[in-house]
C-alpha cells in the first residue's frame, strides 16, 4: 500500500467510518439473503429439480423416447387392448377406461373403430398447468403422474385437449371383471381424489432399464395393449432408434398425429383407415 | 340496538334482523351438509365429470375474487393515486375482499379431490402454471387483506381492555400504502391470470387468446368495485343512515362506469376478432355446437353484454339515472350479476363442446352437459351465507364506513 492510499483511506476515515452500523448490518443482511436463495436454488424448491420433477427419475435417459404406432387400417375393433389395459392396470370401471375405442366412420362412410391410449404429448397441456408438478414428461417422453402429490384440482384435465385424464371420484372398491381374463394388475388401484392416465404401462418400460430388454420387442417390457393385439395394429418403440420397430413402421407408412394444430406434439401416430372398405 | 335497527322496526312491524341471521343460520347449515357429503363420499356426489371437470364451485371461485377486486382498486385510488376522498369506502372494500377471497378458498377446499394436501402448491413449485402463480398470489394477498383489515377489527371496543394490542393495530394500520402497493401488484397478476387460466390451453380454441386475462382483470375492477357500492348503499338504507357521502358515491359509480365501457370496448373486439371478422374453425365449430344446444348466446348477449355492461355503464355514466337511487342499485346489482354470468359462461363454454381430435366423422357433433347437483348447491348456498354473515356483522359491529357508528362504539 502507498503512502498516498494510506493518506486517502486516513482521510475518508476521518470524515465518516469506514464501515457504518447500518452498512455492516446491510451487508449481513445481503449475505444472509445471498445464503437463503443459494440454498433455496441449490436444493430447495427454487431448484431445477424440484421444478421440473427430474430428480424423481433414475433410469429413464434422453437416449429413449417412447412412442406409439396404431394402425386403424389393420384394427379389426376386438377391444382387446382396452380390457388388457383395465386388467394390467387396475382400471376397474369402463367409464375411467385410459386406453378408450369407439366405432367411427371416416368421410367417405368407411367404418373403423378408434382407440387412443394417452398420447404422451412432448408439449403436454397437462403438465405445463399442474400446480404442483405432479405430472410431469419423463426423460424418456412418458407423461408420468405422482399420485402422492396429485392434489386434485383437475386442470390437467381441462387443460388436456383428448380427454385422456381421468379422476378417481369416489373411492372404487368393486372387483375388477378384467381380472384374470385379461391381465393382472401391475400397478396399486389409485386412492380417492386424484388423477390417473395412461402412462405407456410404463412399470414395464422402467423394468427394460435394468433388465436388458427392449421395450416394443421384448413382450415382457411392452405395454399390454400392444402385446394382446391379435393383428399387430399396435406397435411400439423407442423413436430415437431409427431401427425400432416402430421407427421401421413410420418408415414404411403415412401416418398422421391427432390434431398437430395444438401445437402439442404428440407420440402416438395413426395409419388412417383404407379409403374403401375391403 | 342502533338506531337504524329501530327505525327498521317501527318501519316493517317485525324484527328483520332477526329473520335476516334466521336465514343466515339456514344456509350455513344447507351448506355444512353438502361440505359434509362431499368430505364423506367424496365428489361423486357432485354432477361434474372427467368432460365436464369444472363447474358451479370454480364459477363461485372466479366470481368471488374477481367481485373481491374492489379491495386492491379503492386502495390504489386512494393510497396510491391519492384519491384521499375515496379512503370512505377503501375499508369495507377491504372487508368485502377479505370476504370474497376467504369464501373462494373455502369453495376451493370444497373442489379440490384432496383438502388435506390444499398447501403443496406453496411447497412443490411449478412455475410453468398459472394455477401455481395464482395460488400464491391469492395466499399473499389474502395475508395482506387480513392485514389492512386487522387494524379495522382490533377498534372494535373487546379490544379496549389491550391498549398494546390497539397499538400494534395503529402501527400496522401505518403500512396501508405499503399494502396498496403490494395488493395492487399481487392483484394486477392473479386477476388477469384467472383469465389466463383458460387463455393459455392452445388445446381449447374458444378460450385460447390474449385478450381473456385483460377482459378477466378488467371487469373484475368494474364489478368489484360496483359490488363495493351495492353492498355500502344497501346497508346504509337498512341502518338508515347515509354511510359515504353522496358525492363519493357519484364519483364511485362514474369510476365503475368507464372501467365497464372499456371492457365493452375489448368485448367487442374480442368478438369481432375472434368470431365476427375471422373464421377459425375450431372456434366456429364450438360455437356453432353451443349456439345449437345451449342458450349460450343468449345469455352472452342478453346477460353478459346488454343486463351485465352495456346499462349498468349508461346508468353510472348518465348523472339523472346515476343520482336517482334505485337505478343506481338496480345498475350495480346488474354489474355484479352480469360478471357471475361472465365466469360461469366462460368456464362451462370450453368444456361442454370439447376439441374434436378423432379423424373420423361421426363424434362430431359431440357436446356434454352440466348442472349442478344439489351438493354442489347446497355447499355454494352455505358459502354465500358466510358471506352474508361476515357482512352483516362486519357493517353493525366494525367501524367500515367513518360516517357509521358501530354499536358499541354508541354504547359509550
Amino acid at each position: 500500500m502507498t503512502k498516498h492510499d494510506d493518506a486517502e483511506k486516513q482521510e475518508s476515515q476521518e470524515s465518516q467510518p469506514l464501515l457504518s452500523r447500518r452498512d455492516v448490518l446491510r451487508i449481513a443482511g445481503a449475505t444472509g439473503a445471498a445464503v437463503i436463495v443459494t440454498q433455496l436454488i441449490a436444493a430447495g424448491p427454487l431448484s431445477a429439480d424440484a421444478i421440473t420433477g427430474i430428480s424423481r427419475e433414475t433410469e429413464a435417459s434422453s437416449d429413449y423416447s417412447w412412442g406409439m404406432g396404431i394402425d386403424l387400417e389393420k384394427c379389426i375393433g376386438c377391444k382387446y387392448c382396452i380390457w388388457a389395459c383395465q386388467a394390467t392396470n387396475d382400471v376397474s370401471r369402463d367409464s375411467m377406461r385410459w386406453n378408450v375405442g369407439f366405432p367411427e366412420q371416416t368421410a367417405n362412410g368407411v367404418d373403423f373403430f378408434m382407440t387412443r391410449p394417452c398420447l404422451q404429448c412432448q408439449e403436454a397441456p397437462c403438465v405445463k398447468v399442474c400446480p404442483v408438478g405432479a405430472t410431469w414428461v419423463r426423460e424418456d417422453g412418458i407423461v408420468a403422474m405422482d399420485y402422492d402429490r396429485c392434489i386434485g384440482c383437475r386442470y390437467c384435465e381441462v387443460a388436456c385437449p383428448y380427454d385422456v385424464r381421468r379422476f378417481n371420484w369416489e373411492k372404487v372398491e368393486e372387483e375388477n371383471p378384467y381380472v384374470p381374463t385379461w391381465g393382472i394388475p401391475e400397478v396399486e388401484r389409485r386412492e380417492r381424489g386424484v388423477m390417473e392416465k395412461c402412462t405407456f404401462c410404463v412399470q414395464r418400460i422402467d423394468r427394460s432399464y435394468e433388465a436388458d430388454l427392449t421395450p416394443g420387442v421384448d413382450p415382457q417390457v411392452t405395454p399390454a395393449c400392444v402385446n394382446i393385439c391379435p393383428v399387430n395394429a399396435r406397435i411400439f418403440g423407442n423413436l430415437k432408434d431409427l431401427e425400432s420397430p416402430l421407427s421401421v413402421w413410420l418408415r414404411e407408412n403415412n401416418t398422421i398425429r391427432l390434431r398437430e394444430d395444438f401445437g402439442t406434439e404428440p407420440k402416438v401416430y395413426y395409419k388412417e383407415p383404407a379409403a374403401q372398405e375391403a | 340496538m342502533t338506531t337504524g335497527d329501530i327505525a327498521l322496526e317501527e318501519r316493517q312491524g317485525i324484527n328483520f334482523l332477526r329473520l335476516w341471521y334466521v336465514l343466515i343460520a339456514i344456509m350455513i347449515a344447507i351448506g355444512l351438509w353438502g361440505a359434509y357429503n362431499v368430505l364423506r363420499y367424496g365428489l361423486v356426489v357432485t354432477n361434474l365429470s372427467d368432460q365436464v371437470p369444472w363447474g358451479l364451485w370454480i364459477t363461485h371461485d372466479l366470481s368471488a375474487i374477481g367481485l373481491g377486486a374492489g379491495a386492491f382498486a379503492f386502495s390504489a385510488i386512494a393510497y396510491l393515486f391519492r384519491f384521499t376522498q375515496f379512503k370512505e369506502i377503501s375499508r369495507a372494500a377491504v372487508y368485502i375482499g377479505f370476504i370474497g377471497y376467504t369464501s373462494a378458498m373455502i369453495a376451493l377446499a370444497m373442489d379440490i379431490g384432496r383438502p388435506d394436501r390444499f398447501y403443496y402448491p406453496l411447497i412443490y413449485w411449478n412455475v410453468h402454471s398459472v394455477l401455481w402463480e395464482i395460488t400464491w398470489c391469492v395466499v399473499l394477498y389474502s395475508t395482506i387483506l387480513f392485514f389492512e383489515f386487522l387494524p379495522i377489527l382490533l377498534e372494535h371496543s373487546f379490544f379496549d381492555r389491550w391498549p398494546g394490542i390497539r397499538r400494534i393495530g395503529h402501527s400496522v394500520h401505518s403500512l396501508t400504502p405499503v399494502f396498496a402497493v403490494l395488493g395492487l401488484g399481487l392483484s394486477l397478476l392473479h386477476q388477469s391470470s384467472l383469465g389466463a387460466t383458460y387463455g393459455v390451453l392452445s388445446g381449447r380454441e374458444i378460450w385460447y387468446k390474449p385478450t381473456l386475462p385483460v377482459m378477466f382483470i378488467i371487469s373484475a375492477v368494474a364489478a368489484g368495485t360496483a359490488l363495493t357500492l351495492f353492498l355500502t348503499i344497501l346497508a346504509g338504507k337498512f341502518m338508515d343512515q347515509e354511510l359515504i357521502s353522496d358525492d363519493l358515491k357519484m364519483r364511485v359509480a362514474r369510476f365503475s362506469g368507464y372501467t365497464m365501457l372499456l371492457y365493452l370496448y375489448l368485448k367487442l373486439w374480442d368478438y369481432a376478432a375472434t368470431t365476427y371478422y375471422s373464421h377459425s374453425p375450431g372456434t366456429a365449430d364450438a360455437m356453432l355446437r353451443l349456439q345449437l344446444t345451449t342458450p349460450y348466446s343468449r345469455t352472452f348477449w342478453v346477460f353478459e353484454v346488454l343486463l351485465g355492461a352495456l346499462i349498468p355503464a349508461i346508468i353510472f355514466l348518465y348523472p339523472p339515472l346515476r343520482r336517482n337511487d334505485r337505478m343506481l342499485i338496480i345498475g350495480l346489482g346488474l354489474a355484479v350479476v352480469g360478471l357471475v354470468v361472465n365466469r360461469w359462461n366462460v368456464t362451462l363454454s370450453g368444456l361442454v363442446v370439447p376439441p374434436v381430435w378423432t379423424p373420423g366423422v361421426l363424434g362430431n357433433i359431440l357436446v356434454y352437459t352440466y348442472l349442478p347437483s344439489l351438493v354442489e348447491t347446497a355447499v355454494t348456498i352455505g358459502i354465500i351465507g358466510y358471506g352474508f354473515l361476515m357482512f352483516t356483522l362486519g357493517v353493525r359491529h366494525l367501524p367500515l364506513y367513518p360516517k357509521s357508528e358501530g354499536e358499541e362504539e354508541e354504547a359509550h
